[in-house]
């Protein structure tokens, strides 16, 4: 019965007069209804924890209560920031995400975008299958296998090197100028096919008579991309920058972790692995807590500003 | 109003979870405070009547390595239950994440189980133990009648005694070895030892001059390879210099050594000492000695590649991964060896080694148990006793072994399978695995495998103190330990860094060693040694 | 419209584009290679550096050998339970919260996105959720692993995102054919939305099936899935290696790693070239009845 009543005004339409707020929930109660159950569960699971982040400020001593034993202010936070490893840390973290952001952003993009140009069906389906399969490799053998390809000593990339041009074999898992291409490249091809993924579901949306349109108009098969497919999946793509960026703080740790090096650690040591050395192997969890807890507000800080930056340029916002 | 009730909706949630939270972990402070009428050493007069024969049980945390995958049906297992009427509930638990699942366990004190293996009061442990997660199991000593007489019949009362944490009272019984076993060092291609003419190394400017003419014979190789980085070959090699750093050690010391005259800690990783064995090892790597592969863990599957291709002729390791090198070489006569400790400016020495491990552990709430007295006695007699851990060593009698008067004769199918005996007994029976074998008699051992084995170890044996015993631990309350992790750290960082720099030649040891120990000096490295050495026991 | 394209000459755009395709395909297919013929290869053509592409000394040892570790079939099993469930009850939640959050109009929309956004970049600590799970009795129970991480923000946002995109008229359509908002959301935005629903019920897949962690630490030994017995063997030697335990000494041969590694993330892989046929915009807009 309500429904009827709706039928003159669109879902869409949000200026609903202020005074009829008891018509709107008598119109909309369903949606709020629907949102119930996910949202308790959301804010029992996600938010409920989030007492845990008192030990940023309370020293936690192991089997004296999980929310620590007594308040020490900004201690922690203190010591981290008085760190210099700790810079030198979150300037690593960020030259790396950035770079890799910068990279590894666009390319999937790109590469859903020409997959969906390939005319056999049967290989544009074979094609996506096969390059999503890295994703699935460990990242313990990711290195493994980039160990061998890499080795100065019997390695393929080396051997190649030094046949072509003559070159001396380069350690290059030990070397510091090295250590960010192999990152971001390793990344490359573990994600590229499995990010993809997205950007192909939401051109497989795209309305079929705009291409036919701009057929018409006599579009090349470039303008199309570029005129049709590309605005009709903006916002995805402005959605995955948003998250992206606000997300640039949190870096592959396990990889990270398995390329560290001695000699590489000036570039490689992110925030994560400090706090992995500093925090978690020596069970200082209240440090490890404080830290979390500042990148956390970088993060949101970072979120908050890509999406108002976005909502400002392209109209595409995540809240 | 939506926007109110959301976030009353959200507060409402929250504050029934943090008071769920606080409920239930009153509860479980309530528990383990509760009066539990039979716990504690006094109340042996009120234990109830033994329902005669009824099975006692228990769950158990145990660490499962894949090479060694547990099974519940191991003979060892079934003989134990059978032997000692008990019926254990086993966790097996991963060991690259053991230390995870035992420290929430332990943090939390939820789902914790009645007994843990393999672990000791290192690290956080010793934190968890002072303030009350763990069982302070020498407080019972009366109820380990057979623990208490292998560590008289080992001597090993000393040893024990530096197992106390600072509030004099251990938390763990640990496993006990008679003797330290040499199970890893130096090993080389004997038969190219031969072959080249060269003499069986006795010191480091031996091994130097076998390397050399490896290297001289094969100019394409790196004669000397390292497994698993560099950690394996500092933690083996250094003792001779007379330090000990840069170990990934669980005690934390790190960039600290031990002075065994003095009796104190000092800092190795500027000394001297420490110098001059950079000095050694970088002139390897200058001249193409060392492997060069070896800033990254190099695995297993790699490192036993170079040395069965002939990459490499020499490393240090472990005994057990001879064979899987061997049995993969092609080569005519390989024949890799493994050798004695080498001589170097502190005397010929190895690893240093304790002659207690990892033992058992019961979390708090196991001490609630009406039968709690009942479980330690039994835990006792299982792994300590001597018919226990025999079973746990060479599984039953009569089926994987038989006596032939004093000596051990192993079942036909287990001497002759291709995997030998100490694996075999492992891995089909359960037997020799370092979780659930507590007691270690290094005689009985060595019948495990083959003789050259037991002669090296017989070497080593008469050779002046060859494995010196491990430093002992500070006894660090838990806001010391903080302190001393928070300096640590950094140490060991620029420690690092600069090792590499100094074995690889990028960093002269020359020129740039001042700069290194100013830094490390900056770093309140003396800070450090000092925290240790204050903290010592009297 | 694919019948038109049929028909069209091959340009040389078609030629670059496929050519390049082919060099993905190998770039992304031959470790894969690599590791299967590794797996069927003997130890010691392995360790004799002789494997490349194709196996040498094929043999079938490794793959025996992991089918008798204990457990193994019932890890397997674990985890094709938990993927299955996991993802169905990840996708109920995701799709009734995203439909709802994808109009803008509701009271208390920005703050609940807000909310969304935020809990990306906190997290409370590995022990309050291991309390929480714990006090919720979850742990030792299968629901520790199908219920806490039912919501993911990410694949939240991508959905609301896609929700979003779906034209009004369409629902203004529905109304007037007297569904009400459960059924719209049942029968129009569903099953306009197949690919994106594909996208997010693979992502949850993959991770239930790929997750190791919550196992370990909620479940027991005979509950945990086929991905911690695959961390085991895999990185057992290699992270650990602190002490001079038995990790340092024994490894174990990578003819059976890479088995265990095909074993275990072959199904998963499977996954999508089945879901792809979710992939095809079967209704446009201009196909929904009016």
């Amino acid at each position: 019965m309500t429904d009827t009543t709706m039928v003159s005004k669109s879902p869409r339409d949000n200026v609903t007069p202020r005074s009829s707020s008891s018509r709107h929930f008598r119109r909309y109660w369903q949606l709020y209804v629907m949102m119930l159950l996910p949202l308790c569960h959301f804010i029992l699971f996600k938010y409920a924890p989030l007492i845990g982040n008192v030990l940023a400020f309370r020293r936690y001593r192991p089997g004296m209560g999980p929310y620590g034993t007594e308040w020490v202010g900004w201690a922690y936070f203190e010591r981290f920031l008085q760190d210099p490893a700790f810079w030198r840390a979150f300037n690593n973290t960020l030259i790396l995400s950035f770079g890799n952001i910068l990279i590894n952003f666009p390319i999937p993009i790109i590469f859903a975008l020409l997959l969906y140009e390939v005319r056999s069906k049967r290989f544009r389906k074979f094609v996506q299958t096969i390059s999503y399969m890295p994703r699935f490799i460990s990242t313990v053998v990711v290195i493994a296998i980039l160990g061998e390809l890499l080795s100065p000593s019997s390695g393929l990339l080396n051997r190649v090197l030094g046949s072509l041009f003559g070159m001396d074999p380069i350690y290059f898992v030990n070397e510091p100028q090295f250590f960010r291409p192999i990152y971001i490249l390793t990344d490359t091809w573990q994600y590229t096919g499995w990010t993809a993924i997205i950007y192909l579901a939401a051109i497989t949306g795209v309305n079929r008579e705009m291409f036919e349109a701009a057929e018409i108009d006599g579009a090349s098969r470039f303008q199309k991309v570029i005129y049709v497919t590309i605005p009709s999946i903006m916002s995805t793509i402005m959605v995955m920058l948003i998250l992206n960026v606000g997300s640039l703080l949190s870096l592959g740790f396990e990889k990270v972790l398995l390329l560290y090096t001695p000699s590489n650690a000036a570039v490689s040591d992110i925030i994560d692995t400090l706090v992995y050395r500093t925090g978690l192997m020596n069970q200082n969890y209240s440090y490890a807590t404080a830290i979390g807890l500042f990148s956390g507000v970088i993060g949101v800080i970072l979120v908050s500003s890509t999406n108002w930056l976005s909502k400002k340029m392209s109209g595409e916002s995540i809240y | 109003m939506s926007k109110k009730k959301i976030v009353s909706l959200a507060l409402a949630s929250i504050m029934a979870m943090s008071s769920l939270a606080a409920c239930s972990s009153k509860n479980n402070n309530g528990e383990s405070a509760s009066p539990s009428p039979s716990a504690g050493s006094s109340s042996q007069a009120s234990t109830t009547p033994n329902k005669a024969e009824d099975k006692l049980k228990f769950s158990i945390f145990y660490s499962d390595n894949a090479t060694l995958p547990f099974k519940e049906d191991w003979l060892v297992v079934q003989e134990v239950e059978k032997r000692f009427n008990v019926d254990i509930h086993f966790e097996v638990i991963p060991i690259a994440d053991y230390q995870t699942k035992v420290s929430l366990a332990l943090n939390t004190g939820n789902n914790a189980p009645d007994v843990i293996l393999y672990q000791s009061t290192k690290g956080e442990n010793a934190s968890l133990a002072l303030n009350g997660a763990i069982v302070p199991i020498s407080d019972y000593s009366d109820w380990t009648p057979n623990f208490n007489a292998k560590v008289k019949e080992f001597g090993l009362e000393n040893d024990l005694a530096a197992l106390n944490l600072k509030d004099g009272k251990r938390y763990y019984l640990p496993s006990l070895y008679d003797k330290p076993f040499y199970d890893g060092g130096l090993i080389l291609r004997k038969d190219l030892l031969e072959k080249y003419g060269q003499q069986e190394p006795k010191t480091f400017d031996d091994l130097y001059n076998v390397l050399k003419k490896f290297k001289a014979e094969n100019p394409d190789s790196y004669p000397l390879t390292i497994l698993a980085g560099p950690r394996v070959l500092y933690r083996m090699t250094m003792p001779s210099f007379g330090i000990s750093v840069g170990k990934n050690g669980a005690d934390g010391s790190r960039t600290l050594s031990w002075d065994y005259e003095k009796q104190t800690y000092f800092p190795g990783a500027i000394s001297d000492q420490y110098k001059e064995y950079m000095k050694f090892f970088s002139k390897l790597y200058a001249e193409g000695l060392l492997d060069p592969e070896m800033a990254d863990p190099i695995d297993g599957d790699k490192w036993s590649t170079k040395l069965a291709t002939g990459k490499s002729f020499a490393s240090y390791a472990y005994y057990d991964q001879i064979g899987g090198v061997e049995g993969a070489a092609t080569e005519a006569g390989f024949d890799l060896q493994m050798y004695p400790p080498l001589a170097g400016p502190a005397g010929a020495h190895h690893q240093q080694k304790s002659r207690t491990g990892s033992g058992i552990m019961f979390p708090k709430k196991t001490a609630d148990r009406k039968d709690f007295e009942q479980l330690v006695k039994k835990i006792d007699e299982i792994f300590f006793s001597d018919e226990g851990s025999k079973i746990w060593g060479l599984g039953a009698e009569g089926v994987t072994y038989t006596m032939d008067g004093d000596k051990i004769k192993y079942a036909d199918e287990i001497v002759n399978s291709p995997n030998g005996i100490y694996k075999t007994m492992q891995l089909n029976y359960g037997a020799g695995s370092d979780v659930t074998q507590l007691v270690w008699v290094n005689a009985r051992e060595m019948t495990k495998y083959d003789e050259n084995y037991s002669q090296i170890n017989a070497t080593v044996a008469s050779m002046k103190d060859p494995i010196q015993a491990i430093p002992p631990t500070p006894m660090f309350d838990d806001m010391t330990a903080e302190e001393a992790a928070s300096l640590q750290t950094p140490l060991y960082d620029t420690f690092e860094v600069w090792a590499d720099g100094f074995l690889t030649g990028k960093k002269s040891l020359d020129k740039d060693w001042d700069k290194y120990v100013k830094e490390m000096k900056t770093l309140q490295i003396e800070k450090f040694t000092q925290m240790y050495n204050d903290n010592l026991k009297k | 419209m694919n019948k038109q394209r049929k028909y069209r000459p091959l340009t040389i755009g078609d030629v670059l584009i496929n050519g390049f395709m082919v060099l993905v395909v190998l770039i992304c297919f031959v470790p894969f290679l690599y590791m299967l013929a590794l797996s069927l290869s003997s130890p010691d053509a392995i360790i004799n550096n002789k494997v490349s592409l194709f196996p040498v000394g094929l043999n079938f040892e490794a793959y025996k050998q992991i089918f008798t570790y204990p457990n193994f079939f019932k890890a397997y099993g674990n985890t094709i339970f938990y993927t299955i469930g996991g993802t169905l009850i990840s996708l109920f939640m995701s799709a009734l919260f995203a439909y709802a959050m994808s109009k803008q109009f509701l009271k208390g929309h920005k703050l609940v996105m807000m909310l969304i956004v935020f809990s990306m970049f906190f997290s409370g600590g590995l022990i309050p959720t291991y309390l929480l799970i714990s006090d919720l009795h979850l742990t030792g129970t299968v629901w520790a692993m199908l219920i806490p991480f039912a919501i993911n923000q990410f694949n939240l946002i991508i959905l609301i995102n896609f929700f979003r995109a779906i034209p009004a008229e369409i629902e203004e359509a529905a109304i007037i054919d007297g569904l009400n908002y459960f059924g719209i959301l049942q029968r129009v935005i569903l099953p306009l939305s197949t690919p994106a629903l594909a996208t997010i019920g693979l992502y949850t897949a993959v991770f239930f099936w790929n997750d190791w962690f919550n196992g370990l630490i909620y479940l027991n030994t005979n509950q945990y899935p086929v991905m911690l017995f695959l961390r085991n063997i895999v990185n057992g030697t290699a992270m650990v290696g602190d002490g001079a335990g038995a990790a340092d000494k024994s490894t174990i041969a990578m003819s059976i790693k890479s088995a265990v590694i095909i074993t275990s993330t072959l199904p998963i892989i499977i996954l999508y070239p089945m879901l792809q046929r979710f992939f095809v915009a079967g209704l446009t807009v201009g196909s929904v009845k009016g």
